[in-house]
């Protein structure tokens, strides 16, 4: 009888401890842009965020400055051109890690670039 | 007597003036539905000189939510609407300014005009509905390239 009761005790703190500690990305981006002085729609914001990764990714921004550049026409009027740059050191680690390399470059460190399938062979690769 | 007689012209002439008046103020409120410049169709879009694709690669950047909206909902329909919308659109931007005025005053006086609408009621959202994103978009279209196709695959 005590094992169910137990149990159902541990689940129920479970539950209860769960919420606080696994708020959403989006909640922990808007509450970091708050930080910077970013306010704004948090639903917004988070979909500025998704879409400056998905730029990146499809290659129409080809570098965290486009990335800047896009972020800070999207962000109100009066914003300065450091939180724009803040805003995407903070979209690409929550929504893109794997273009963490953008902002190593902007930065001026030496970055491998990325492997790219579609590149042509080179000329030792190719059938003559 | 001829002060009398007066009297009752003028009088005459005011309830003709009155019935002329009323059916004055009647007639343009049976016409309420019509276009204007601006309505259903932002001025902006009846008047621009850019290509579908520039105008929509603008909005990515003016406005990129409402292109988000656009394209997902542009998504979520059957190739062949996706196929009709595009070539309506195509169609017309193809058109010049007095041809538009006249879509514009067709579409908004008869609910069955635009067929295309029938098959997707948003089919032309980013165009036609949003006078602001309009204008953010005409303002700088002209510096996109006239064709750009993946304009429509984005989200591919």
């Amino acid at each position: 009888m005590r094992g169910p009761i137990l149990a159902v005790c541990i689940a129920t703190a479970a539950l209860t401890l769960a919420a606080p500690a696994h708020a959403d990305a989006d909640t922990d981006f808007a509450n970091t842009l708050h930080a910077y002085g970013i306010y704004g729609q948090k639903d917004y914001n988070a979909w500025i965020g998704k879409i400056a990764c998905k730029r990146l990714d499809r290659g129409l921004d080809a570098d965290a400055y486009a990335s800047a550049k896009f972020v800070s026409m999207q962000l109100p009027k009066g914003s300065t051109t450091e939180q724009a740059w803040q805003f995407v050191g903070l979209a690409i680690p929550t929504y893109c890690p794997d273009k963490q390399y953008v902002l190593q470059q902007a930065a001026g460190q030496p970055v491998a670039p990325p492997a790219d399938p579609n590149q042509p062979a080179m000329p030792a690769e190719q059938a003559s | 007597m001829s002060n009398r007689k007066g009297f009752t012209g003028a009088l005459r002439a005011g309830i003709a003036a009155l019935a002329v008046g009323a059916s004055v103020v009647s007639v343009p409120g049976i016409a309420s539905a019509d276009a204007s410049d601006d309505y259903p169709i932002p001025n902006r879009i009846l008047k621009t000189t850019c290509t579908v694709d520039q105008y929509m690669a603008a909005v990515r950047d003016t406005d990129p939510v409402y292109y988000e909206r656009y394209m997902i909902d542009y998504n979520n329909r059957p190739a062949d609407v996706q196929q009709g919308a595009r070539d309506r659109i195509y169609w017309f931007f193809s058109l010049d300014y007095a041809g538009r005025r006249q879509y514009s005053e067709d579409t908004a006086t008869n609910v069955y005009y635009e067929q295309m609408a029938t098959h997707w009621g948003n089919w032309a959202k980013l165009f036609f509905n949003n006078k602001g994103v309009a204008a953010h978009g005409t303002d700088i279209c002209q510096q996109y390239p006239v064709s750009d196709p993946t304009v429509w695959t984005w989200m591919q």
